[in-house]
């Protein structure tokens, strides 16, 4: 088990490593970020919607199609110089790869929807009402599943033809459920109502991440597999 | 070859027993079926949503059941059957939500709506779709098979949800009539139409997917199943392949 804990730290540790060097993904997804919560601002009249009330919607979106830009270069860089054979020539089990993965996805995605947050709240004038840890459980299961569904996917569109253009169609149909759970916690949240109304989404979202965390956990194997 | 004759004839035979069952679904359910109490004339799209509906959730069925076995054993014939079988889903899921809005509008006023077993069913096209995409876009064979087989396996969580979803939410969609604990709640004219439009659609499904799984056999040929001497056969010496 430790063994287990020891190889997938060391990738978690490669990637985050990675990361922190080329701050490649971080400035995609940051910058995108920002720039969607522009666009997003100019798409509504203010006039006819309070954007306050569409803003978790839009937070929404904004993970999901900011988190793609970072998640599906996940194995980008592993891919571009074969890089992924040495990997897969280490003795590590394939679901601690991906476990590992998926780790390293999570503090990055994390990151930026911290930075998403922020932006929302300083665009969309959105103001906590609720309580801050339902807050950030809300956003950390849906961020979670959203990251444990798409790494599993960005190992398949990565070795496809059509790259990363098929990520989104392979992922969003399956994503549905943490965007309705996730934007109605949300937007609950931040308007400050009772807790009881939340705990519905929030064992949902955790359900859908336990679940997206073991499907992928069991085929990643195939995926990566020759 | 002699096998994919053998299926030729038994795919043609069902066909014909299918389109007979058609003919007499169509009399059954323009002339012989009372009309339903409360929604009228347009009730009688039931004999054709629900049949299509049924064979689209088994054909996605199989689908997964085809390719998880496939992941394991690694036989052609598992994968030209989940093949043939999420080509037949693709086809009666897409009737199954084309003829379901022409039945909201009257029945609900609208063609559409944001409710649960709808959205379900629609995403289920749409991974069904990412099954055909996947498999296309891939440079080696194998690895197209072995993905497709993956999507094919996740899309099928969907099937329970999209049963279950009209009883756990309160939905807009009717509850069952027949797959209940209590036992069908349906006038008996009306439970033998929707019989004769299960079975014949059932039938037409499995004559499709014997003729669709003959042709893929005929195009694939003789390949032996082990993966490296396919690659052989593609003028690809046993390659990790193409870097994309």
């Amino acid at each position: 088990m430790s063994r287990y804990l020891a190889q997938l730290g060391a990738v978690v540790r490669k990637d985050l490593t990675l990361e922190l060097r080329t701050r490649e993904r971080l400035a995609a997804m940051g910058a995108f970020a920002v720039l969607a919560g522009i666009l997003f601002g100019y798409a509504l009249d203010p006039t006819l919607v309070r954007p306050s009330d569409v803003a978790s919607g839009f937070i929404w979106l904004t993970i999901v199609f900011g988190g793609l830009l970072g998640v599906g270069r996940t194995f980008a860089l592993e891919e571009e110089e074969r890089a992924i054979q040495g990997v897969l020539l280490s003795p590590i089990p394939r679901d601690a790869l991906y476990l590992a993965k998926v780790v390293s996805n999570f503090v990055i995605v994390g990151l930026t929807v911290i930075l998403v947050l922020l932006v929302f709240a300083l665009f969309f004038g959105l103001e906590l009402r609720g309580n801050p840890t339902l807050l950030v459980g809300v956003v950390g299961l849906g961020t979670l599943g959203f990251v444990a569904t798409s790494t599993l996917f960005a190992g398949i569109s990565n070795r496809t033809r059509m790259g990363d253009t098929l990520l989104p169609i392979l992922v969003f149909p399956l994503l549905v459920p943490v965007v309705i759970y996730g934007a109605s916690a949300t937007s609950r949240v931040f308007a400050g109502r009772p807790p009881s109304e939340v705990t519905g989404s929030l064992r949902m979202l955790a359900a859908f991440a336990i679940v997206a965390l073991g499907v992928g956990a069991s085929l990643f194997r195939f995926v990566v597999e020759e | 070859m002699a096998g994919d004759r053998k299926l030729r004839w038994t795919g043609t035979g069902l066909g014909i027993l299918g389109v007979a069952g058609m003919v007499l679904l169509m009399w059954q359910v323009a002339f012989w079926v009372p009309t339903e109490a409360t929604m009228g004339v347009v009730q009688r799209i039931f004999y054709v949503h629900v049949p299509a509906a049924w064979v689209g959730c088994m054909a996605f069925g199989i689908v997964a059941l085809t390719s998880a076995v496939y992941l394991w054993l690694r036989d052609e014939r598992l994968d030209m059957a989940a093949q043939a079988a999420a080509e037949g889903g693709m086809v009666f899921t897409t009737v199954m939500i084309t003829s379901g809005p022409l039945w909201a509008r009257v029945a609900w006023g609208t063609w559409w709506t944001w409710e649960p077993r709808l959205t379900l069913t629609l995403l289920l096209w749409f991974i069904y779709l990412g099954y055909f995409m996947v498999r296309a876009s891939t440079e080696n064979p194998e690895r197209g098979k072995r993905f497709a087989a993956i999507v094919g396996i996740i899309g099928a969580f969907n099937i329970p949800l999209i049963h279950l979803s009209v009883v756990w939410f309160r939905s807009l969609h009717p509850q069952p009539v027949v797959v209940k604990p209590e036992g069908p709640t349906l006038h008996p004219a009306m439970l033998q139409t929707l019989m004769t439009g299960l079975v014949s659609f059932t039938l037409l499904f499995f004559a499709g997917f014997l003729l669709r799984y003959a042709l893929e056999h005929s195009i694939r040929g003789e390949v032996p199943t082990a993966a490296p001497s396919r690659a052989h056969a593609y003028g690809r010496p046993d390659t990790m392949e193409g870097v994309s």
